[in-house]
């Protein structure tokens, strides 16, 4: 198992590189390869030979440790990473008190700590999945604050999760790469707006009125900033 | 496989929990027919993902730290085990609303061939309702103050624009009129979420239009 989960790990952090390196700069399969020490075939349809020795995901790497034999060692270390980030996350622009934040973390980790068995490196990047996660709790704590009484949690909203075929799984894992690339390159008005909605959870509604800006003026933009991801998001 | 989706505005506020609980369900129920639209608010998902990974990092103290460990081998809390007598064969979270059979819910009759059946969300600005119409049935030209979201569980119906079956999905704002008229062969069942009540534009009709007082919560 440690060793499946090494070469995987190592596959989802070169994967990409050969394939942008074809697609962006002209680069060959081949040169990659060149580069590489040694390769080894993925697993799956695909006849993938992918070099070793680049960038691994340590993150996801960690979830899957955690998931698989409780550790506490990776889970301290994902702690560390990730807590800072879902305080933060709490924190924007939403009027949850700085206590509030802590114990959103709280809930978020211990999520972590119970669901990580379910995380599937190959569908998501392992800060996706803390997203979600992270998303659902902030959900449920302002409902709870508000006392707002419904029978439904975030959680009853997950679907079970299926297999899902190897070459879509490799297309998402590209697009997710490029998406982190090319966000920090959108206009300012389009990243504002996405932030709003993704990080304060805000409806383009909501969005529109804070930013004193007509509803279809923020659709709009939103739409262009997720048309312009959303070439390599369907890639 | 459904064939009409929500439209990708909805997507990326479901995807980014900013929408209220009876649409978020809607939506979620017909993800769970849709392949499709899976795969589109997975990728809607990853935008969330690496936002996070680009915020500014808030110092989290050593406590919150120790808390959380000292709660890790704490038992999981229970989760809702699925019905498995109903005959709906609905998806997870409409069965843990409806809770049993159709049959068994409350079904309120507007006309001969249109029942109503509320259920709870505790959103306080929508309607999360069950229409149940009768195989061939027709529900009286009607307009809505405001949105309409519906997705097709059981059966099917066609209006002006097309016909829907199972899993598909459709929204409509403002006053537009329409006449839905279910599929022949079997009843209708759909889930509909308003946030302004169903207005009857025939005469004929229109005295009904109290009973169609909006029910949200």
């Amino acid at each position: 198992m440690q060793q499946k989960i090494r070469l995987f790990a190592l596959y989802q952090g070169t994967a990409t590189e050969c394939i942008l390196g074809v697609w962006d700069d002209g680069l060959t399969f081949m040169a990659n390869k060149k580069d590489a020490a040694n390769t080894v075939s993925a697993t799956g349809k695909g006849k993938w030979n992918i070099p070793t020795g680049r960038r691994t995901d340590e993150w996801s790497e960690s979830l899957v440790l955690i998931g698989e034999s409780q550790d506490r060692g990776a889970f301290t270390r994902f702690f560390r990473h990730f807590a800072p980030l879902i305080k933060a996350f709490a924190l924007s622009g939403s009027s949850l008190s700085a206590t509030h934040a802590d114990e959103l973390v709280q809930e978020v980790m211990l999520k972590v700590w119970q669901k990580a068995g379910g995380f599937n490196p190959e569908k998501a990047a392992a800060s996706t999945w803390v997203y979600t996660i992270a998303r659902n709790c902030r959900t449920d704590m302002f409902r709870r604050l508000q006392k707002f009484d419904t029978p439904l949690a975030s959680d009853d909203f997950e679907l079970e999760s299926e297999e899902e075929e190897s070459f879509v799984v490799l297309h998402t894992r590209r697009g997710a790469e490029r998406v982190r690339e090319l966000l920090g390159d959108l206009p300012p008005d389009q990243a504002q707006i996405l932030a709003k909605v993704y990080m304060e959870g805000k409806s383009h509604s909501e969005a529109a009125a804070e930013l004193d800006l007509p509803l279809g003026t923020v659709k709009s933009r939103v739409r262009l900033a997720i048309q312009k991801l959303q070439g390599l998001m369907e890639a | 496989m459904a064939h009409h989706h929500p439209p990708m505005d909805l997507l990326i506020e479901y995807s980014a929990g900013a929408l209220p609980v009876a649409q978020s369900a809607c939506v979620a129920a017909h993800l769970s027919y849709c392949q499709h639209c899976r795969h589109s608010v997975d990728k809607l998902e990853d935008l969330g993902g690496a936002h996070l990974e680009r915020l500014d990092p808030q110092p989290v103290g050593e406590s919150v730290l120790e808390r959380v460990m000292a709660r890790l081998d704490y038992p999981e809390p229970l989760r809702y085990a699925p019905n498995e007598v109903s005959d709906t064969q609905l998806p997870g979270l409409l069965d843990r609303l409806i809770n049993g059979n159709y049959a068994d819910l409350v079904w309120k009759r507007v006309t001969q061939s249109l029942s109503i059946s509320h259920l709870k969300t505790g959103d306080p600005n929508h309607e999360f309702a069950l229409y149940r119409i009768a195989e061939g049935g027709r529900i009286p030209e009607h307009t809505h103050g405001g949105s309409e979201m519906t997705l097709v569980l059981r059966g099917g119906f066609a209006d002006e624009s097309g016909e829907y079956h199972p899993g598909d999905f459709l929204i409509r704002e403002g006053w537009d009129k329409h006449t839905p008229v279910a599929l022949e062969g079997e009843e209708c069942i759909c889930l509909a979420v308003l946030d302004a009540p169903l207005r009857f534009t025939r005469l004929r009709h229109r005295w009904l239009n109290p009973l169609l007082r909006l029910r949200a919560g």
